[in-house]
């Protein structure tokens, strides 16, 4: 058993979690969109352009990335790039911010 | 809290992997006893899935024109999905349940399984699959769910105990996150869905009002750590996890949930 994670998902199932909302690396949305292209745009792109940031990669290989774009009042809008397994981005998605 | 209902999932594998502090060197003489069936504390409760089944029908206004089956979905790499067979143990009952291609039975109503406390079994270990209910109005458009059926997947799902934590350790816990009411009107008590197909975006739609599902409702929440995931129930269908707002009336029974797929059409193997 790995005492840490065990210790972590304790925690969680504890209700001591935070961060339940990932936190993307902030990034104006004009530039986000001008600059992803689905089919070109490579991963080391977005590390160039963008930094690290929020990431979830998969078995399959792909991986899916969080960038936010502050909106004002504190919201914040988002932008999904999937990747996939040889490091091109293939799709990308926006969220525009939730209501206040 | 957002993969709390991920994590009730992982706790029957934790309880598993606590070591057990039985006195192991000790010699004595051990008296022979005849076990004619065992109990996995991870099977599933005769009992618990029939209430499950009473909740569906109580509850059949959420998903009106929808039958109820129970599904068995992969949990780890290996676990080999074709030719699964599941019956019904209990000390004397032993009933076959027919499981479909897609890995979907009924489980059929038998008294003397109920009164014996029977157990659900499959023919594989219990820790490399997964249960959930599955209601689907039929004629929805390809791609999508009804947010209703999802409201009593939930219901019935948590009520049959699909989402189990059978460790004595975490019983308390259990208790207080899984009861279905607790989960299933609760912005704090998400339950995973799973899609058919890996996923890059959800999205709710009623009438002229729709809206993209944030990112913290993909993939258990996107907290998943590696040193975490094979605790989660949703070790090997990450991509495919969703969470939806059932808590929010707002939202009419009646809205539909679309999904956007990483691969838009399915790859057909040569």
């Amino acid at each position: 058993m790995n005492t840490r994670a065990l210790l972590l998902s304790l925690a969680v199932m504890a209700g001591c979690a935070t961060g339940n909302v990932p936190t993307g690396t902030q990034a104006p949305a004009e530039r986000l969109a001008a600059a992803v292209v689905p089919g070109h745009t490579t991963k080391a792109d977005l590390l160039a352009s963008f930094g690290k940031t929020k990431t979830v990669v998969f078995s399959s290989g792909y991986e899916a990335w969080l960038y936010q774009s502050p909106a004002g009042g504190g919201r914040f809008a988002e932008f999904v790039i999937l990747l996939d397994p040889a490091g091109v981005v293939t799709k990308t998605r926006q969220r525009p911010p939730s209501a206040p | 809290m957002r993969a709390l209902m991920g994590f009730p999932l992982c706790c029957s594998l934790l309880a598993l992997a606590v070591p057990s502090t039985a006195a192991s060197a000790q010699e004595a003489p051990v008296a022979t006893v005849k076990v004619t069936t065992t109990r996995d504390p991870v099977d599933k409760s005769y009992r618990k899935m029939i209430k499950g089944m009473e909740r569906f029908e109580r509850e059949h206004a959420l998903s009106p024109a929808a039958s109820l089956r129970f599904q068995l979905l992969p949990r780890t790499h290996d676990v080999d999905m074709t030719g699964i067979t599941l019956r019904v143990a209990g000390d004397t009952v032993s009933l076959k349940v027919p499981v479909e291609s897609d890995n979907s039975f009924i489980l059929p109503r038998n008294e003397g399984a109920l009164r014996e406390d029977a157990a659900v079994l499959a023919n594989r270990k219990t820790t490399s699959m997964t249960w959930r209910a599955a209601i689907e109005t039929p004629g929805l458009p390809p791609g999508t769910r009804r947010l209703g059926d999802l409201r009593l997947e939930c219901r019935v799902g948590v009520e049959a105990g699909l989402v189990s934590n059978s460790s004595p350790l975490f019983g308390w816990l259990s208790n207080a996150l899984t009861t279905a009411d607790g989960v299933c009107n609760s912005p704090e008590g998400n339950y995973l869905f799973f899609a058919e197909r890996p996923l890059f975006g959800v999205r709710l739609r009623h009438g002229e009002r729709s809206e993209v599902l944030p990112f913290h409702m993909l993939y258990a929440g996107g907290i998943q750590t590696p040193e975490m995931l094979p605790f989660c129930d949703c070790q090997v269908l990450l991509d495919r996890t969703y969470y939806v707002p059932l808590w929010d009336k707002n939202w009419p029974d009646d809205t539909l949930v679309e999904f956007d797929y990483m691969v838009d059409t399915p790859q057909v193997a040569p």
